[in-house]
């Protein structure tokens, strides 16, 4: 599903952000990416979706090598990838539902299809009593998990989460975690990056933990001490 | 569907975003087109008309009626020999005297006062290329039955010099108008791709292609440009129309233009903008994609 090998990126000034990082997350995996606020969390997963150019080594996700990817054909590597970030990014001026329903409606969904689809999504958020209000009506939590349906809408085969739970506290940020693996359960292959230890303790998942850009840990069910 | 209207949406949506700008916008092409419509029928007015009066009469000879009238034939003669020279008509005093009293019918006092006889006789010259009058002039020189040459190919190509140093005028005025034009088009797209940065933002994480992104701005600037184009032209029409019945019309020019090149100004026009539309909008938010 996703496949780094010898990977960096070297911005311009020449701060390093990610080292010669190789890495293979399988169909169907559920992975923590950890490591403290600028180890590299976020530029690994721009990376993913080529929001960054990697500088040196081969991506590859969804069957798709990232690096050769002409600029052109971004979109459709977006298309197979869910993303997710810290602030939840939404219209002001769009309730839950038309939030959620922009992804299909600019994919040029048919309307039957777009309020079937966008329906479920919002059953699957559990945000049926949200569904009519605007972001400003919403919580923090609410605001994440609309960003979350709208990620899905368009079937992704990744979700790349970046810190959703940045800003939630430990109640709100469990059920994002359990809406994250009930989506993982359905098949979606979920890379969460987050700094919160409790939230990755609780649930002994793969981590892959960064430091400086190089991954210093990749073990199956670990967990993270915050050093 | 949902994408053709997504786009219709938002274009509609951008222009009520800031209508004073895409009022301005629509009024420098406007003003833009219509100078190049109105440039371009004048001159195709003028250029009938020159065409029409180049096949006219080109030199006029006035003759010295003191000379016997076999002098006169024999002027005549010599110029219907000149390889320049299509035809030769000699011109009485007594048609002479019957063209000024058509010419000057409204003014009964002054057909009263003149005194026909000092109307000349003339040769009036028609030349296979009427630029060869001056050859004309400088042959007939210090020829005794000549008293006076008059010809029509300077008055033609002093009106046809100020013919294009209008056209050049107008062109140039029309394309400062239309690069104020360009600007504030550029200017209207990017205050909307500023608004709807976070908008564009989502779209690109959610995987919507540059052009889908684009084209409810380029929809916008080519809205604008083909509503300033086509009521321009539509003026222009109106302009032509109304000088048909004018005055002027009714004076030496002929206002009359083929119904095939309006047709073919009007389309060129229209194209013109819409490319004009397609440019602006690509130069306007290249960068606000970029970012």
């Amino acid at each position: 599903m996703i496949n780094l090998k010898n990977v960096s990126l070297v911005f311009q000034g020449g701060s390093v952000a990610i080292s010669n990082v190789s890495a293979k997350v399988k169909d169907g995996e559920f992975v923590y990416l950890v490591g403290h606020s600028g180890s590299g969390k976020s530029s690994f997963l721009k990376l993913l979706y080529k929001e960054y150019l990697a500088t040196k080594g081969e991506i590859e996700v969804a069957n798709i090598d990232v690096t050769k990817l002409p600029k052109w054909k971004i979109p459709l590597l977006r298309r197979k990838i869910g993303i997710v970030t810290q602030e939840p990014q939404l219209l002001d001026n769009r309730n839950t539902f038309e939030n959620i329903s922009f992804a299909l409606e600019i994919m040029g969904s048919l309307p039957e299809e777009i309020d079937t689809k966008t329906n479920t999504l919002i059953d699957l958020v559990e945000l049926n009593e949200c569904a009519y209000k605007y972001p400003g009506q919403l919580s923090g939590g609410e605001q994440t998990r609309v960003s979350i349906a709208r990620a899905l809408a368009n079937n992704p085969v990744v979700l790349l989460c970046d810190e959703p739970t940045g800003n939630l506290d430990p109640e709100l940020s469990i059920q994002i975690i359990s809406l994250l693996e009930k989506i993982n359960r359905a098949g979606t292959t979920v890379v969460m990056a987050t700094h919160d230890s409790s939230i990755v303790n609780r649930r002994k998942k793969r981590i892959i933990e960064l430091k400086d850009g190089k991954i210093i840990r990749d073990q199956l069910n670990g967990s993270y001490v915050v050093r | 569907m949902g994408k053709f209207s997504y786009v219709l949406k938002n274009t509609i949506l951008n222009m009520r975003r800031s209508p004073l700008l895409v009022f301005a916008t629509i009024i420098a092409v406007l003003v833009s087109s219509f100078l190049v419509f109105t440039t371009l029928s004048a001159r195709s007015i003028v250029q009938n008309n020159t065409v029409r009066w180049q096949s006219g009469v080109h030199v006029v000879v006035f003759l010295d009626d003191r000379v016997t009238t076999s002098a006169h034939k024999q002027l005549q003669e010599s110029l219907e020999s000149y390889p320049e020279v299509r035809l030769v008509d000699y011109f009485s005093k007594s048609e002479a005297k019957d063209e000024f009293q058509v010419l000057f019918k409204d003014q009964p006092e002054l057909l009263a006062e003149v005194d026909f006889e000092i109307l000349p006789s003339s040769l009036r010259i028609n030349l296979n290329n009427p630029s060869d009058y001056t050859l004309i002039i400088e042959r007939l020189e210090g020829n005794p039955a000549v008293k006076e040459i008059r010809s029509s190919g300077e008055a033609i190509e002093r009106l046809l010099s100020l013919t294009d140093t209008l056209v050049i005028s107008a062109s140039a005025f029309a394309l400062l108008i239309g690069f104020a034009a360009f600007i504030l088009i550029i200017n209207t797209l990017r205050l909307a791709a500023y608004s709807k940065r976070k908008e564009i933002k989502i779209m690109r994480l959610l995987g919507a292609s540059s052009t889908y992104i684009r084209l409810p701005f380029t929809l916008e600037a080519v809205v604008e440009s083909l509503i300033g184009t086509s009521i321009a032209v539509g003026f222009g029409w109106a302009v032509i129309e109304y000088s048909k019945n004018s005055v002027v019309a009714e004076s030496i020019f002929d206002i009359t233009i083929a119904d095939d090149y309006l047709i073919f100004l009007t389309l060129s026009l229209l194209l013109f903008s819409l490319v004009f539309g397609l440019f602006a909008s690509f130069v306007g938010i290249r960068k606000a994609l970029n970012d």
